[in-house]
């Protein structure tokens, strides 16, 4: 996957055909974890931070739902469009932003799936299936991001 | 008929209630955003960039004070503005809160 052309209007990237159906899999299977309760503070005692924290956790539910629409609408939008035996992804710059927030709710979720490992890599030499699993979307989504963000890297490196 | 007279008292003074100095008063709060090791560093640069639209150089200043130190002070902020970009960053999945300011 690589940027092909940015615009004021939007992005365009070029993925192979592994790395089109990869990403249109995940998109399709969002949220593939359950969502986890956040915490709003560490130290705050205030009474007011039970309403405080039940609203985020009301709002990170509810922009939850809106980015399973935004995912789905991203695969059948007409956002892929097969070119040379190879794909593009047009997006604008608020898909885009979905697109990172999808990727990485996958992502931080397979970790919390994997029980919050400091260390990224499987923790035993014959990890079970399910690990496998976990292990194989959080690098994937990562590896999304990466490629999302590689011009910018490359743009302030040169 | 004695022309006595009333004891004069000289009228207090309204005492105004400042207003202004109730706002001075409200509690501010750090957004603090945390270390983990699963979220991007050139990612989280990214969010920082979105979310307080910093250039890229205060961005990655934050972002590595959060990867070397385990926490960035983000923006200290009155209640409703912090609540507003904890949601913001949690929407991205970063591990951020809002901590009483003293």
């Amino acid at each position: 996957m690589k940027l092909v052309k940015q615009t004021k209007d939007g992005w365009q990237y070029q993925l192979n055909p592994a790395e089109a159906d990869c990403l249109r899999s995940l998109l399709n299977q969002f949220p593939i974890t359950a969502s986890a309760t956040a915490k709003i503070s560490r130290t705050d005692s205030d009474p007011q931070i039970v309403d405080r924290e039940k609203l985020l956790n009301e709002s990170l539910a509810d922009h939850r739902e809106k980015l399973k629409t935004r995912a789905r609408s991203l695969i059948g939008a007409g956002k892929f469009k097969e070119r040379d035996k190879n794909w593009r992804l047009c997006i604008n710059s608020e898909e885009r932003e979905c697109l990172f927030q999808i990727l990485n709710d996958i992502r931080v979720g397979s970790w919390r799936a994997l029980g919050e490992p400091e260390n990224l890599e499987p923790q035993t030499p014959s990890p079970t299936e399910r690990e496998k699993v976990f292990h194989n979307i959080m690098n994937l989504a990562g590896y999304f991001e990466h490629r999302l963000l590689d011009h910018e890297e490359a743009e302030n490196s040169s | 008929m004695s022309s006595v007279l009333e004891p004069f008292t000289i009228p207090k003074p309204a005492i105004e209630t400042d207003t202004s100095s109730d706002d001075k008063l409200a509690p501010t709060y750090y957004v603090i955003c945390w270390n983990d090791p699963v979220n991007l560093m050139v990612y989280v640069t990214h969010v920082f960039m979105k979310i307080f639209g910093w250039e890229r150089q205060k961005a990655e200043k934050h972002m590595w004070e959060v990867h070397e130190k385990g926490k960035s002070v983000l923006v200290r902020e009155g209640a409703e503005k912090a609540e507003f970009y904890v949601h913001q960053l949690q929407n991205y999945k970063l591990h951020a809160t809002m901590e009483p300011a003293e």
